[in-house]
């Protein structure tokens, strides 16, 4: 592994550029025809919808964003308070253990209930439905105007946590 | 030392082809969940996100063949784009840690409970690099063997 070694003739460094290309061609034909044998409603589209998605809307909005592990931190740290922005059918049905339900819709009359609980630098983590949905990070911006500082969006929500095994809880208590 | 480099190379080709042989299978697999791994390191425009999570498993998986078994032009060849795609991963990576993201790399898994990126993808890729380019010198020496000098 000499400094020399590395040091190409014009034309070597031509055909190993060329050998790279073939390489490269090869890759994306392969990619490509794979691409197109794969039935169509579980193909990718060439071009996502990537401005609209909710993690980079909260990256966009200086929200910041958590996953799985990151969610399974909060849900069991004792000073983190987790709201699930999803309606008290939803949340009822099944919810992440612990959390709140504070419907984005009923925040200004539900939010009294939990002062006790909530300073202004509380840990806070809020989730909605999954990855479709974008009321966990309404949730969020809504907080943050009313001066809540620490807070963290869990996009995968609760049908990720469910999709991997997480516990739940149903009823309306937490 | 010259019975050691044949073994070492050797060793490298392996490590080097298995990891990325290994790491394209999931993404080959799931290319939407591959998407929304590239998405989260927030490099590339939008635009781009699918096209590279449709091709570049497939560039993994033809660069990680031809470093454990093409001739050697193709060998380097493979070697050198294998070396250069660890360093814009180590680069994005480290851009993920520096702002915090608690986010999987996306290497060998696309599943949400995949291990979220530490240091320790940094040095790993730090000593992929290091396999890949010896790989690259290796094979480019044996593919462009430098010609004595004629005698007058």
């Amino acid at each position: 592994m000499t400094a020399g070694a590395s040091a190409l003739r014009r034309g070597d460094a031509l055909r190993l550029a060329g050998a790279g290309a073939a390489l490269l061609a090869v890759s994306a034909a392969l990619g490509l025809a794979v691409h197109f044998l794969r039935p169509a409603a579980t193909r990718l589209p060439w071009v996502g919808d990537w401005a609209h998605h909710v993690e980079n809307l909260a990256f966009r909005a200086g929200v910041p964003v958590t996953f799985l592990e990151g969610a399974r931190m909060r849900v069991g740290a004792a000073d983190a308070v987790v709201f699930d922005a999803r309606i008290p059918e939803q949340y009822a049905a099944g919810h992440l253990p612990g959390a709140f339900n504070l419907p984005l819709e009923d925040v200004d009359r539900q939010l009294g209930a939990h002062a006790a609980r909530l300073r202004p630098d509380t840990p806070i983590l809020v989730y909605c439905g999954g990855a479709d949905c974008t009321d966990a990070l309404e949730l969020a911006l809504k907080l943050r105007e009313l001066g809540f500082s620490d807070l963290t969006v869990y996009p995968g929500g609760y049908a990720e946590w469910v999709q991997y095994g997480g516990a739940t809880r149903a009823g309306a208590a937490p | 030392m010259n019975r050691v480099r044949p073994a070492f190379i050797w060793l490298a080709r392996l490590a080097v082809a298995a990891i990325f042989l290994g790491a394209c299978v999931a993404k080959i697999q799931d290319p939407a969940a591959f998407a929304l791994a590239v998405n989260r390191y927030r490099i590339l425009p939008g635009e781009f996100v699918n096209l590279v999570a449709i091709v570049l498993p497939w560039i993994e998986l033809a660069t990680g063949l031809a470093v454990l078994a093409a001739p050697a032009r193709l060998r380097a060849a493979g070697a050198a784009i294998l070396a250069a795609m660890l360093a814009v991963f180590t680069i994005a990576i480290s851009l993920n840690l520096v702002r915090g993201i608690e986010a999987s790399c996306g290497c060998f898994s696309t599943r949400a409970d995949a291990a979220v990126s530490d240091g320790w993808n940094l040095v790993r890729n730090g000593a992929l690099i290091w396999l890949a380019l010896a790989v690259y010198l290796d094979a480019v020496r044996r593919a462009f063997p430098r010609r004595a000098p004629e005698a007058p």
